[in-house]
């Protein structure tokens, strides 16, 4: 069993940080990062953290080196200042997933005695039962899948870390609710911290900006410091093209039509490239939606590789899946069913009014998605004629 | 207008004659208050605060309102009138139970609806106009035993079902409400509870509605040609499922066919019913099993089986008035006032009350919502104005219906729900 010191050193994180290292968390930040920058520790640190900024950039999904020694500490914390000054979602997202990634990783490979502490440390009310209890049986012919634990959290804390992650497994009516507690496995326990975590990273930063300016002034006059942050920035500012424009996948010659898209699949584009979670709907839908404009297979997977719990395994399955069976996308009274439509939202002139049919000379609404572009497309290329034929005239 | 000058004016005297009675709903003077006067120019007095009940009910005497409502949210200054300001410290859970929202079949019989485009009318629960299919009704909904009994089982349900086994709520910190009209709400007290998010809350009402359940995150699956079921030694809702199903194989063969054909329930074909019927003792044994879950015998298409799960989850599931549970800043009636549609007081009412509880015909005196009775057998004259009125069933004796212009003579209660409900004048 590891103690308390030994757990925050893994995971700076646990609230236990403010007492067991109340040195370091007692300071103000202009003083802890002069006194970092100012140590021996400094390069090891430095190293470190733009690692971990390279591996965001990179696009992998888990960090390639995570020391749990007392720097991993300062790594943490130094993180979470450079991300608030920086102040850039997309990149806050980056860092945020593939760091909380790592962090379940790691919690799951943990032994009981020592989950038990760190869900304590986090004020959980987690409790151990000495008999696991069976709380899901699969049974397929001759063969048991049994689900046991002897672990089980209030439910009032599993909706607290729960709530936001929208996913059906994780919704309360799925899951083994009795007595005031939901039975769960550790790993999923640590799945809902790996989401807490994340969320640590992504405090808006909604200081006004001249006194976020200041606070900048005042750490860049540490030279190391500033050093470090311009490389960050650096590597941002070439990279961030590419990260921008990942999901306006441009095919098909190099056009890009993803300017055509209603509204309710832009709302979910944006949503997935900020990194926040999509629920199973809006992932399905947008699968099919991409898939019936024969998106290659590649770029699909793409869009969901900045989802927090991206497995590219199982997305590529599930997305060949979907092309080998050809689903139609939902409609509009389907996503509207689902809270999915945004029409009203991006004050979409198309979906609000409809269009006018010339074949049947009728107002008609908007139906489909599909439908939608393929307005959109048509009313395009009118344009592009007119303009053609008006050069033309001029000539 | 000479009606609500009346009816003010009886309101006024119930809240002098009963100062004494309204209760204190807990931690009063963080609640935000709202009023709905008898003037219909104005719709909601909102943001009022009271520093003690004194104050209170000096209001209600000097006012009478058609309608008193309290927040279930608790603030630091409720009278604020910016949201943001109010200074937010928690909300009740509440839960609204009205049969305005759901189906219930005697609907056929009480509730009215006309439709302003084309003048058509009926009976029964209509979302549009089933001839133009316009959505200008007005609707005339009615107050009735039967309707009531299946809100009041709804909360029973709902606090034994759900609330005590699942989530271990004291049944100490459940208050329950009679509305004063066709429902009952629910509401829990407790810090831990007023705490949670909407989002929270909205999963917890999911939970007890059965919305968004998984069929196959629980267990149902077809491998081949086999459908395999939800196993019984489990916990939560697949449990729930398999329980009901029992209940159902252990109903007689006629009730089963009556239920699973009924077209606003099951509405499954003659094929399944018949194997289901067919297989009646095979299914049980297999359902009450802890090892056995091959459903195969009864029908092996998952959607079938879809078909036969989501009305099982309508049934155990509870019928809720979801916005009011998931919106923290919603107002709902204060106990011991009166509703203006009715007549009737919003009766407090513990968990333990419920049982026998029946608001038309309540026997326990002061748990009686119907506080017009007069000691004296007086009666009132009222002229019908409008051109129809089912009939209205009060303490055993039964009044209607009337058609327009019908001169009628009816007890001081009748009279005065009928007022209320803006279906009479006097003369
Ligand atoms: S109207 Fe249809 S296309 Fe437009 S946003 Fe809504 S769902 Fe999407
Ligand atoms: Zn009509
Ligand atoms: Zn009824």
């Amino acid at each position: 069993m590891s103690d308390i010191y030994d757990l925050v050193k893994r995971y700076p994180w646990l609230p236990s940080l403010k007492t067991s290292y109340s040195d370091i968390a007692s300071k103000n930040p202009l003083d802890f990062i002069n006194e970092i920058f100012t140590s021996d520790k400094s390069n090891d640190i430095k190293r470190r953290v733009l690692t971990i900024f390279n591996d965001a950039f990179s696009n992998i999904e888990q960090l390639s080196e995570y020391e749990l020694d007392e720097n991993n500490i300062y790594v943490y914390l130094i993180l979470k200042i450079i991300l608030y000054i920086i102040n850039n979602k997309i990149l806050s997202n980056r860092i945020a997933n593939i760091y909380s990634k790592t962090t379940y990783n790691e919690l799951n490979k943990e032994n009981e005695y020592n989950l038990y502490y760190i869900y304590q440390d986090l004020n959980l009310e987690v409790l151990y039962d000495e008999q696991p209890t069976i709380y899901k049986k699969f049974v397929v012919k001759d063969q048991q899948e049994i689900f046991k634990t002897n672990f089980k959290i209030s439910y009032l804390n599993y909706l607290k870390l729960a709530s936001n992650l929208k996913d059906e497994y994780r919704k309360l009516v799925n899951n083994a609710v009795r007595q005031g507690y939901v039975y769960i496995k550790p790993e999923n326990i640590n799945r809902l911290l790996q989401e807490h975590v994340r969320m640590k990273f992504l405090t808006q930063n909604n200081e006004i900006s001249t006194e976020l300016d200041k606070f900048k002034e005042k750490l860049f006059e540490i030279q190391e410091f500033k050093a470090l942050y311009d490389t960050i920035t650096a590597i941002w500012e070439s990279k961030k093209e590419e990260f921008e424009y990942t999901i306006d996948i441009t095919f098909k010659e190099g056009k890009d039509i993803s300017e055509t898209f209603p509204p309710c699949i832009k709302e979910i584009l944006s949503k997935a490239q900020e990194g926040q979670n999509l629920i199973h709907t809006e992932r399905l839908f947008i699968l099919w939606f991409l898939n019936s404009l024969k998106y290659p297979e590649d770029k699909i997977i793409n869009v969901f590789s900045t989802l927090p719990d991206f497995n590219r395994e199982q997305t590529a399955y599930q997305v060949k899946y979907a092309m080998k069976k050809g689903y139609t996308p939902y409609s509009c009274k389907s996503l509207k069913s689902y809270s999915l439509c945004f029409a009203k939202e991006y004050k979409d002139v198309l979906c609000l009014e409809g269009y006018f049919s010339r074949l049947q000379e009728v107002q008609k609404d908007i139906s489909h998605p599909l439908k939608y572009i393929e307005v959109k497309q048509y009313r395009d290329s009118k344009k592009l004629k007119k303009t053609k034929n008006q050069t033309l005239d001029k000539k | 207008m000479m009606s609500f000058e009346y009816l003010k004016r009886r309101f006024k005297e119930y809240y002098k004659d009963n100062r004494e009675k309204i209760p204190l709903v807990n931690l009063f003077n963080q609640r935000e208050f709202g009023f709905i006067p008898w003037d219909q120019q104005i719709r909601m007095i909102r943001h009022m605060g009271f520093a003690n009940r004194e104050n209170l009910i000096q209001h209600l005497i000097n006012n009478g309102p058609r309608h008193v409502y309290s927040s279930g949210s608790l603030y630091i200054n409720p009278e604020n009138q910016d949201m943001k300001k109010k200074g937010y410290q928690g909300c009740d859970l509440i839960v609204d139970i009205d049969v305005d929202h759901f189906y219930t079949p005697c609907k056929e019989d009480h509730d009215i609806w006309y439709c302003k485009e084309c003048g058509k009318n009926g009976k029964g629960m209509v979302e549009k106009c089933p001839k133009c299919g316009k959505l200008k009704l007005k609707k005339l909904t009615w107050i009735c035993e039967e309707c009531l009994d299946v809100a009041k089982k709804e909360i029973i349900k709902l606090i034994y079902n759900f609330l005590i086994p699942d989530f271990n709520i004291d049944i100490e910190k459940i208050k329950i409400a009679f509305s004063g009209h066709r429902g009952y709400h629910l509401k829990i007290e407790d810090n831990n509870l007023r705490a949670l998010s909407s989002d929270e809350r909205r999963e917890i009402i999911d939970y007890i509605t059965g919305e968004g359940i998984s069929f196959e995150i629980l267990g149902l699956r077809k491998m081949g040609n086999n459908i395999f079921g939800f196993s019984t030694e489990t916990i939560g809702w697949s449990q729930k499922i398999n329980r009901k199903i029992e209940e159902i194989l252990k109903m007689s063969s006629i009730e089963i066919e009556t239920l699973l054909s009924d077209k606003r329930k099951f509405n499954l074909n003659q094929n399944f019913i018949e194997n289901f019927l067919n297989y009646k003792n095979n299914f049980l044994n297999i359902i009450k099993s802890n090892n056995l879950n091959n459903w195969t015998l009864v029908s092996s298409t998952l959607n079938t089986w879809y078909n036969f799960l989501e009305p099982i989850v309508d049934q155990i599931g509870i019928e809720v008035d979801v916005p009011v549970s998931i919106d923290i800043h919603r107002l709902i009636r204060y106990p011991g006032s009166l509703h203006g549609k009715t007549g009737f007081k919003v009766q407090e009412l513990n968990p333990n009350d419920l049982d026998d509880y029946n608001p038309l015909d309540e026997q326990v005196e002061k748990l009686d919502p119907i506080v017009f009775v007069s000691k004296v057998q007086t009666i009132q004259k009222l002229e019908i104005i409008e051109s129809n009125v089912p009939a209205t069933k009060i303490k055993g004796e039964s009044f209607g219906p009337y058609k327009l212009g019908d001169t009628i003579e009816v007890p001081h209660h009748i009279a005065v729900f009928l007022l209320c409900k803006g279906v009479a004048k006097s003369v």
